[in-house]
């Protein structure tokens, strides 16, 4: 199936993680992104069906990522992947324009669910 | 250094290991730090920052890094590369990150992790802290995760 996905994260681990997942459920147009400003210009340069960002990243956190991409898109999904659990950061990524949260540690099984409800 | 600061860290660590892992660990006693010397030969390190400040060390024996790495990855990894470092530093990322939200009231920040390998390294922590060093048994080989930590003193 063609899904776009930009997966961002500095941990190389967690996007090949990440990217054996997408692949096992048939995603295969994914780019990865190594920091947040990476992300970001792979943003506006592509296009994305489904996004995928952790939060503590170098040169530009996810919550700013996210918050640059909403400046332009309303629409596209947005997935943080993050060990970030406290309430107030989450209320301040769904506030910032997170569609879904996914708390690290994390099972292949629990992503792979929170990934099969966004077209995939 | 309180032993409520490192509970969190003690159960995100069992917790990491076994979610991310299928690992289970086996804790020795809890004891002071009295070396310099890192315990094993791959330890990822992470500062912490707010009403309390210091640093956690997770230091994995070389069969133990190679076997996490080699699981994450789902390869087997047969020497200590690139991959095996960024897969300890993202371990001890996520048991920092984890721990650091069970302990909410100090308002932690946590750095981006390091990671030092080789036999014999040292890994110094701040003076104002004593941490504390808890050793670790695995199917896989050893572990110790140390934690030091100290409130933020107040301005002059």
């Amino acid at each position: 199936m063609s899904l776009n996905v930009l997966i961002a994260d500095d941990s190389s681990t967690m996007r090949k993680i990440i990217v054996r997942s997408l692949l096992s459920l048939g995603a295969n147009g994914l780019t990865e992104a190594g920091d947040g400003e990476q992300a970001v210009a792979h943003f506006k340069a592509g296009q994305f069906d489904l996004v995928l960002t952790d939060w503590n990243m170098p040169h530009k956190s996810g919550l700013e990522v996210v918050k640059e991409i909403r400046a332009d898109n309303a629409h596209v999904p947005i997935i943080m992947i993050t060990t970030e659990a406290e309430k107030s950061r989450v209320v301040e990524a769904l506030q910032a324009g997170v569609t879904d949260y996914l708390i690290k540690p994390f099972t292949a099984e629990t992503l792979k669910e929170k990934l099969g409800k966004y077209g995939l | 250094m309180r032993a409520e600061w490192i509970n969190p860290f003690l159960f995100s660590l069992a917790n990491t290991f076994e979610t991310v892992l299928g690992c289970r660990l086996q804790r020795g006693s809890l004891k002071l730090r009295d070396d310099s010397r890192a315990s094993h030969e791959v330890s990822g390190i992470i500062g912490l920052s707010g009403e309390i400040a210091g640093m956690a060390v997770l230091s994995l024996s070389r069969s133990l890094a190679l076997k996490a790495a080699s699981t994450m990855l789902m390869a087997e990894i047969q020497e200590i590369n690139d991959d095996v470092i960024d897969a300890v530093g993202e371990l001890t990322n996520i048991v920092a990150g984890a721990a650091k939200s069970d302990l909410g009231p100090y308002e932690l920040s946590i750095g981006l992790p390091s990671v030092i390998t080789g036999p014999n390294h040292c890994v110094r922590f701040p003076s104002d802290v004593t941490p504390i060093v808890a050793p670790y048994q695995s199917e896989w080989g050893p572990l110790t995760l140390e934690v030091g930590l100290a409130a933020k003193k107040a301005s002059v």
